[in-house]
């Protein structure tokens, strides 16, 4: 299909964009790239475009600029719903992921369910594992040598270990389940396309076991759940356990990522967050709305208006938190890093009912991180003679991050 | 001084209560319970900057 045969007869032809997610520059993989900035001049063109070939498998969204656009169309579920069902029909199956693919009022019904478990208060309880895990972690790359993979030994280690520790699965199988997520997320189609099928059984096999032989952990706790009167499905259990993995283990991994990236090449940042580690709770909130990794995408359920342009029932509807976070109506110094910044209602986690459900671990997951990295590597900066490659698309990420402190 | 708490704009980002955890009282799901706050005496500041964190504009400051 050609390009332009892509784009539906009611877009404007002023109002076709040049950029998306994927291809254009420093969205596709570049060498040291930095493609949050990237992302910065769309805030100098039309608030709402329409951008051909956005998606994974090649379909035109537009792309809703502005932060107060994004916070209208993201809170506004009833007109902009996430029922998509994109990781099942991937596999040629049919359903939606719990809760993130379910639209109001049910999703309500999941959420009141999830929410308790990673309340910021539940959160807290969980404090402890995550430094030991991060501490582990560091000290075994430490006394490996005076240098790393920054994504593979430790970043990708350390929110799938806390994954595993949610789910009540022994720390044993790390390394099996770093390898499937790094199928999942980074291979080519084929592999993940396994990968998923692989994680899927596997969780499968677990709620099986977990209804036979119950004990106090995840697992237990959802087979067991009560949702409107009536247990579970196995598909309900499926949709959610398996929706943990997906969206809580890259994302998680590529802001740790984007943060030692920038710090690896900003020295003095570094030393400062080094020397006076209470301000690491702050900067980690600047590097949020810097560096974030997600684009919500929604489809309108009935004809509706933005800034005039109109959108038709049934067409896609981009939110990247990248440019939302850099924009200059909400931000002063959008392109500034500015690690004191005070008023930053960033959109890292999205707005609305799909607020992600694991922010708040999130958060301590990059704050601890962070916390840890500085306290234990001494100055390090990207290793001489090796190449970073940065990537958009729909969750951004930085790879071959080989930092050195010899 | 009063935060007016539009409770039904809550989406549980709970950085008002990152702020403030002494005047933002959150419900076991980590969303704010409904019901205006009075701010007491020498709490002004930190008052401001939990209205000015929340994401999605549920609170506002009423002199």
């Amino acid at each position: 299909m050609s390009q332009a045969a892509a784009i539906p007869d009611h877009v404007p032809p002023e109002l076709v964009g040049s950029f998306n997610l994927y291809k254009s520059p420093q969205m596709a993989p570049t060498p040291m790239g930095d493609p949050h900035a990237a992302t910065s001049h769309l805030h100098d063109g039309p608030p709402i475009f329409f951008a051909p070939d956005n998606t994974r498998n090649g379909e035109g969204t537009w792309i809703i600029v502005k932060a107060e656009d994004q916070r209208r169309v993201l809170q506004d579920a009833a007109t902009f719903s996430s029922f998509r069902k994109i990781f099942s029909s991937a596999l040629g199956e049919d359903w939606p992921l719990i809760p993130l693919e379910v639209d109001p009022p049910e999703h309500g019904v999941w959420r009141s369910l999830l929410n308790p478990l990673l309340s910021p208060r539940r959160v807290m309880d969980l404090e402890p594992i995550v430094r030991e895990r991060a501490v582990s972690l560091i000290e075994g790359i430490k006394a490996r040598g005076t240098s790393c993979d920054v994504m593979n030994d430790f970043a990708f280690p350390f929110a799938v270990s806390i994954f595993l520790q949610f789910l009540g699965i022994s720390s044993d199988r790390l390394h099996e389940f770093v390898g499937w997520a790094n199928d999942m997320f980074h291979g080519a189609p084929d592999k993940r396309t396994a990968a998923a099928r692989t994680v899927i059984a596997f969780l499968d096999d677990l709620r099986d076991l977990r209804r036979r032989e119950p004990t106090d952990d995840f697992m237990t706790f959802v087979t067991q759940a009560e949702v409107q009167g009536r247990k579970m499905t196995d598909e309900e259990v499926r949709a959610m356990s398996v929706l943990l993995f997906a969206a809580g283990l890259d994302t998680v991994a590529a802001a740790l990522g984007f943060d030692l990236y920038y710090l690896a090449q900003h020295g003095d940042a570094q030393e400062l967050l080094r020397a006076e580690p209470q301000r690491v709770l702050l900067a980690s909130e600047e590097f949020l709305r810097a560096f974030p990794t997600i684009t919500p995408v929604r489809t309108a359920t009935r004809d509706v208006e933005v800034h005039g342009v109109l959108i038709k029932k049934g067409d896609l509807v981009a939110c990247p938190a990248m440019t939302a976070n850099r924009d200059p109506a909400e931000f002063a110094d959008p392109d500034t890093i500015d690690l004191d910044r005070e008023e930053n209602r960033h959109v890292a986690f999205a707005y609305g009912p799909h607020r992600c459900l694991g922010s708040h671990l999130a958060r301590r997951e990059i704050v601890i991180g962070l916390e840890e990295w500085l306290a234990r590597i001494p100055s390090f900066r990207i290793k001489p003679g090796t190449t970073p490659i940065t990537y958009g698309g729909f969750v951004f990420g930085v790879e071959d991050l080989i930092l050195d402190w010899s | 001084m009063k935060i007016k708490v539009f409770a039904e704009k809550c989406q549980g980002h709970a950085r008002c209560w990152a702020q403030a955890p002494h005047l933002m009282h959150l419900n076991d799901e980590g969303y704010v319970d409904p019901g205006d706050i009075d701010v007491p005496a020498g709490d002004e500041k930190i008052a401001k900057h939990a209205v000015l964190s929340c994401p999605e504009r549920a609170l506002k400051l009423e002199e």
